[in-house]
């Protein structure tokens, strides 16, 4: 009898505790709305944050309520994109943001605080602007690491090459925050390893066919000093990778990238390219919906009293290499990440705070 | 020498011809004193690679530009048969796999294309660079919604080989270039095509009064245009592997650009398809320069900058008269 009443008292006070945790729904479920917002679908990386976007909304039986947000490329077209849809009840919808351009940030979480909106964002934003200062309704920023990217595919590199000889380098827009980074990450490299040597590196502006001239050239100049290709991203590196399959190269010169773009993936199966990294589409097109979903239903507490490297902090990125290539060559099925959209486990891809 | 009007070398007839060349001239010198292996056969072989798409652009562009006109939808069209040959020949998107059939298929939407831009600017009467850059950014689209996110892979052996491939040790894509160069000196000196494109742009209400069917000739010059930029955008994306809409990517300009320092006026009537050429090797040895004498990826656009203004000037020297209207 005593132990039954313990029983009781037991359960009560658990329910009571689950009470304070987790908040009571702000939404009836049938009214989130999510939204994908980014710059186009033209390219896999974009491609496939849609679809995670949507492997999320029918996993989270709310596939009626997802919308896609195009821009184009157009900063002004992203954010007017979201006012518009805030006429209708913005307390219950959740955007998922890549943005166009840093900048774009701002005016949205201004939207979103103004509102009742809920956004999350992802790779980077201007300096100086954090969610947890008084931005009550930004539930939070994954920032990417570009300089770590840089790091971890120039030591693959490295290491293919075993510390020795001379390599080429594409990089990104010079403008651009990831280029920079990425670049950073291989200089950093290069001077833990004495013997490997940076013949040139040229900016290819992300592109595959800006890409494939300028690796003919650098063959016809260096010759057979030139034993690896380092690209800032996938792109570039399948250019270069054409430009070498001309000269009779390709898989004898080891080739990296950033992304984890299909074809780099089954390039990488192949032999023709040895690794890139990814922070994978699939995710960052979810995790934010997820969240929202999370917040919105009560299954955790509002976003305002997470602690801070909860609500900014780094994504950990896949490194793709031979050995897990066809892991990656398939459509993921929503069970792959169910784990992660699972309330408990929202930040199980965090590696640690980014301010 | 023969002086033409008695001021020297650089107004001499001779010069008319050979601004551009001695430009061309000048750059490789410095650029091969500046490193050595820039005059290497391999090296060579690179840069007329990389004057044979733009090279078949600048052809294209001769004409429209001959008749004082311009097309700025070279860059959409490529894209547009880049995803369409990809798409038929065998690729990693459909189950097709037309072989040549696609590969013509595709040069025909640049006809297509081609023949809608004339019919807009020589019919519809809307100014060439307006209407073709419309025409642009409506074939960009097109081709962004055949690419879908999942720009085809083409499988079609023989279109990647030819793309890649040697022939006696030249690249095919120089051997089309100089074919399609050869095709476009003949049409320019020895048909009416030619000829009627010269008139209409040294006057076109004159060449109007004389009789001459103007409007199916600006419509042919933008089919001509449209075809090679097909071509331009079949042979890019053969050596990239892909359909993508970015097998163009400033490409425009740069044919322009050629075009220009070649010595073909914008204003019309004046130049060929010869300097038109001779510009576009002018590019390719100034971007492949620069990679040679290590200038640093910062600093490159300003540098190209300054030398393609010298270049223009250099080139272009000849044509200054006070009375020339330069726009």
């Amino acid at each position: 009898m005593k132990k039954r009443a313990l029983g009781i008292a037991g359960s009560l006070l658990f329910m009571l505790a689950a009470k304070i945790v987790a908040a009571p729904p702000l939404c009836d479920k049938s009214q989130i709305r999510l939204v994908n917002s980014m710059r186009e679908i033209a390219q896999p990386y974009h491609a496939d944050l849609d679809r995670g976007g949507r492997l999320f909304a029918r996993w989270a039986g709310l596939e009626q309520r997802y919308v896609l947000q195009l821009n184009q490329g157009d900063s002004a077209k992203q954010v007017s994109l979201m006012r518009a849809m805030l006429t209708t009840n913005p307390m219950c919808t959740i955007f998922n943001v890549e943005p166009n351009a840093d900048l774009v940030v701002q005016p949205m979480v201004d939207a979103a605080n103004q509102s009742g909106a809920w956004i999350v964002t992802h790779w980077a934003h201007r300096e100086g602007l954090h969610p947890f200062d008084g931005n009550d309704q930004w539930i939070a920023h994954v920032a990417v690491n570009s300089f770590e990217a840089g790091i971890a595919i120039s030591k693959l590199l490295s290491d293919a090459l075993g510390g020795n000889g001379g390599i080429v380098a594409l990089q990104g827009r010079l403008d651009t925050d990831p280029a920079r980074q990425r670049f950073a990450g291989l200089k950093q490299v290069l001077k833990s390893v004495p013997n490997l040597r940076l013949l040139d590196q040229q900016a290819a502006n992300w592109d595959r066919t800006a890409a494939f001239p300028i690796m003919q050239t650098w063959l016809a100049r260096y010759g057979n000093q030139i034993r690896g290709v380092w690209a800032a991203n996938d792109d570039m590196a399948l250019g270069a990778l054409e430009a070498l399959r001309a000269a009779g190269l390709a898989g004898r010169i080891p080739v990296v990238g950033v992304d984890g773009i299909p074809e780099a993936i089954e390039a990488i199966r192949k032999g023709e390219m040895i690794a890139t990294v990814s922070s994978d589409a699939y995710y960052q097109g979810s995790i934010g919906l997820a969240m929202g979903v999370c917040v919105l239903t009560g299954q955790v507490p509002l976003p305002k009293t997470w602690p801070k490297e909860k609500r900014e902090y780094y994504l950990k990125l896949q490194v793709i290499t031979k050995d897990n290539a066809t892991r990656y060559l398939s459509d993921p099925q929503a069970t792959a990440y169910a784990h992660e959209w699972d309330c408990a486990n929202l930040w199980s891809r965090s590696m640690g705070k980014a301010y | 020498m023969e002086p033409q009007h008695g001021q020297g070398v650089l107004k001499s007839t001779k010069f008319h011809r050979w601004g551009p060349c001695v430009a061309l001239i000048v750059l490789c010198v410095g650029f091969t004193l500046a490193g050595p292996r820039f005059a290497s056969m391999e090296n060579l072989r690179v840069i007329a690679e990389h004057s044979a798409i733009p090279l078949i652009l600048a052809v294209g562009m001769t004409f429209v530009v001959l008749q004082g006109a311009i097309d700025l939808s070279i860059e959409g069209v490529m894209a547009v048969s880049s995803l369409t040959v990809a798409m038929l020949v065998l690729n990693s998107r459909t189950g097709l796999d037309l072989g040549l059939t696609g590969v013509l298929l595709a040069l025909l939407s640049g006809v297509a294309i081609g023949f809608v831009n004339g019919i807009v600017v020589a019919r519809l009467r809307v100014p060439s660079f307006m209407a073709t850059l419309g025409i642009w950014s409506a074939a960009s689209g097109f081709a962004m919604l055949l690419s879908g996110g999942q720009p085809p892979r083409i499988h079609d052996h023989m279109l990647r080989a030819f793309g890649l491939g040697r022939t006696f040790s030249v690249p095919n894509v120089v051997i089309v270039a100089i074919v399609v160069l050869a095709l476009g000196y003949v049409l320019q000196n020895y048909t009416r095509f030619g000829r009627y494109s010269m008139a209409i742009g040294g006057g076109e209400q004159v060449a109007r009064l004389s009789g001459l069917p103007v409007d199916r000739y600006k419509v042919l010059a933008f089919v001509f245009s449209g075809l090679l930029a097909a071509l331009g955008g079949v042979l890019g994306s053969a050596q990239i592997g892909l359909g993508h809409i970015d097998v163009g990517l400033g490409q425009m300009f740069a044919t322009v650009t050629a075009v220009v320092i070649g010595g073909t006026s914008l204003s019309g009537g004046r130049g060929g398809v010869i300097q038109s050429a001779l510009g576009t090797v002018i590019l390719a040895v100034i971007a492949d320069g620069m990679i040679f004498i290590g200038i640093t990826p910062e600093l490159q656009k300003a540098v190209q900058g300054v030398i393609i203004l010298s270049v223009s000037l250099l080139a272009t020297w000849h044509l200054r008269s006070r009375l020339r209207i330069t726009r």
